[in-house]
């Protein structure tokens, strides 16, 4: 599979939330805002990135018997890595995403890459899959933190969009409002899809 | 067995490796974290009593009197505008709608409030949140520390009343809690 | 006093699915049928009891101790990891009955991400022993009564009518988020 192909692949063709369903915890819980979406999407892209590139550097070394404890602690190391380095240069979002910075080790979607791809193949592949799969996750939550955002509090990256008459709807930046959008969100996929296939 | 220890010692690898980039990587940035951490404490002191330019901690043992009578005081800060004394901030911490909400108050030693922060809180978003919005804690400087501060759910009329968020009166109520015990504090030990 | 609180604010107002948005993966995915989604939440109930236990015990004796705190999420995954293979070991020879139970649901809990989320809350929060226990048994409990819920809803849901689109993993989520605006109603509980 060529570069480019692997690339989008992890961004549209596999998309690991809205067709993979994959890494639904982080995905519900830090979307109430735009920006934090995108930066967790980007704080689990750099961790993907990192943990495909060395894991695939080392399918050769690391016996069969013991590698997922060994992905784990890979993957695991590059999470701390990322909190120690948000928590110094970027307070402010490494307080809002809390608890979800050390989750981002159980993230199936990381480990799931490790195990399906990294381990079988070359480091540039692994970086480039990485780099897509990491993309999508971000373009998905930080869409769906785009869509809970306008409806919840009428502003998008903290922009405010309508006038004082807008009265938004409070739901859609509680709990409830993120598994209902991205109910939604993903019904229209499909609608999109059943009708594309049924033209055809 | 000798496969055991085989798999048992490649992963102890694996793990000191990382264990010692992550130390090295902690080394370097312990300090900026601790930097970061303290700027941002001092910048909502700061805030809330904007004639000081320095702040300590009072002594610890007198902290934990004060502590000791009242468990929702967390820090006490005396603030300095050079070496002259010029108020305090008082953190604390009462329960509000989803657990405790944590306030610095400043007070000045002429005994006015000059400042509210809200630094922490698990209150609804788009509702109780709001108590971090300038608007609401604005109410409170000014406030004169001799008479409680009481929420109503109006305009205010009298100049000891704070109106409530729209649809929050239990934050709004655990903000003030905290103003109130700031304020007792400052009555009763304080201002001597 | 206060350990009822932190067990009631553990099962209902902040519900490790419904609110804290933790163990997702499960909840969706083993909660199609009642028996299993029980199933699942006993075995979850074991696992989150014992590794809160030993990992509290790490952090303050070792990790607090060595001042390498940095390596907390590493130190509690591989605890979770280890124990999850030791506990499926011990259950298999201890007891085959309650292993033919929960055999099937064991392996998956170590990417549950409730799981390590309840060790690190415990330590974030300075709980005690006795609390962490609590705080655990809470949020088992409340991730038990959420998927168990949810899968009396789905178990009737697959017999209604739904619209194409929506089949299968959107009517699900849209379940989940009137489930979880019914959980809403008991904040402020305490």
């Amino acid at each position: 599979m060529s570069l480019l192909k692997t690339f989008k692949n992890g961004i549209i063709n596999e998309n690991p939330v809205f067709v993979q369903l994959l890494g639904m915890c982080p995905t519900l819980a830090v979307t109430t805002t735009a920006t934090d979406g995108m930066g967790m999407g980007l704080a689990t892209t750099s961790v993907l990135i990192g943990s495909n590139l060395v894991i695939s550097l080392l399918r050769k070394v690391i016996p069969d018997k013991i590698r997922i404890p060994a992905f784990v602690v890979i993957i695991a190391s590059f999470v701390t890595l990322i909190d120690m380095f948000m928590h110094a240069y970027a307070i402010s979002l490494y307080n809002s995403l809390g608890l979800f910075i050390p989750l981002i080790v159980v993230n199936c979607l990381i480990l799931g890459r490790a195990e399906s791809f990294a381990s079988k193949n070359k480091p540039v592949q692994s970086i480039f899959d990485g780099l897509g799969m990491g993309l999508g996750f971000t373009l998905a939550l930080t869409i769906l933190g785009i869509v809970r955002e306008v409806l919840g509090v009428g502003s998008v990256f903290g922009i405010q969009l309508f006038g004082a008459a807008f009265k938004p709807a409070i739901v859609m930046i509680l709990p409830p409002g993120a598994f209902l959008a991205l109910g939604v969100l993903i019904g229209t996929l499909n609608w999109f899809k059943n009708k594309k296939a049924k033209n055809a | 067995m000798r496969e055991v220890i085989k798999l048992g010692s490649i992963l102890l690898l694996i793990t000191a490796i990382a264990a010692s980039v992550l130390a090295f990587s902690n080394s370097m940035t312990e300090g900026v974290i601790k930097d970061v951490e303290a700027a941002a404490s001092n910048e909502a002191r700061k805030e809330v009593l904007p004639q000081a330019d320095n702040f300590n901690s009072i002594e610890e043992d007198k902290l934990s009197d004060i502590q000791q009578q009242n468990n929702k005081i967390l820090e006490v800060y005396e603030g300095f505008a050079g070496e002259e004394l010029v108020g305090y901030t008082i953190k604390t911490a009462t329960p509000g709608y989803g657990g405790n909400v944590e306030v610095i108050t400043g007070i000045s030693v002429e005994g006015k409030i000059t400042g509210i922060k809200v630094v922490k809180h698990q209150e609804t978003p788009g509702l109780g949140a709001n108590a971090t919005g300038t608007d609401f804690q604005a109410q409170y400087i000014g406030k004169p520390v001799e008479k409680e501060v009481v929420v109503v759910k109006t305009a205010p009329t009298e100049d000891n009343e704070i109106q409530a968020l729209t649809g929050a009166t239990i934050s709004s109520k655990a903000v003030t809690n905290g103003v109130n015990i700031a304020r007792e504090l400052f009555n009763s030990m304080l201002s001597k | 006093m206060e350990f009822v609180v932190i067990l009631i604010s553990a099962i209902l107002v902040n519900n490790f699915v419904l609110s804290r948005f933790l163990g997702i993966c499960p909840f969706l995915g083993v909660s199609k049928q009642v028996e299993t989604a029980l199933g699942m939440g006993m075995a979850v109930t074991f696992v989150m009891t014992l590794s809160s236990i030993i990992t509290y015990i790490i952090h303050h004796l070792v990790l607090v101790n060595l001042k390498i705190e940095y390596l907390q999420t590493i130190a509690f995954i591989l605890v979770i990891a280890a124990l999850v293979q030791f506990v499926e070991m011990f259950v298999k020879k201890a007891s085959p009955s309650l292993y033919q139970a929960l055999g099937v649901y064991l392996p998956l809990i170590t990417t549950n991400c409730a799981v390590l989320g309840l060790a690190i809350l415990n330590i974030q929060e300075e709980y005690t022993l006795l609390k962490t226990i609590t705080h655990a048994v809470g949020a088992s409990l409340g991730f038990t009564l959420a998927i168990v819920l949810f899968a009396g809803i789905r178990e009737r849901l697959a017999l209604a009518d739904v619209p194409e689109s929506l089949r299968g993993f959107p009517i699900a989520l849209i379940t989940a988020g009137l489930m979880a605006i019914a959980f809403l109603g008991f904040t402020g509980l305490v």
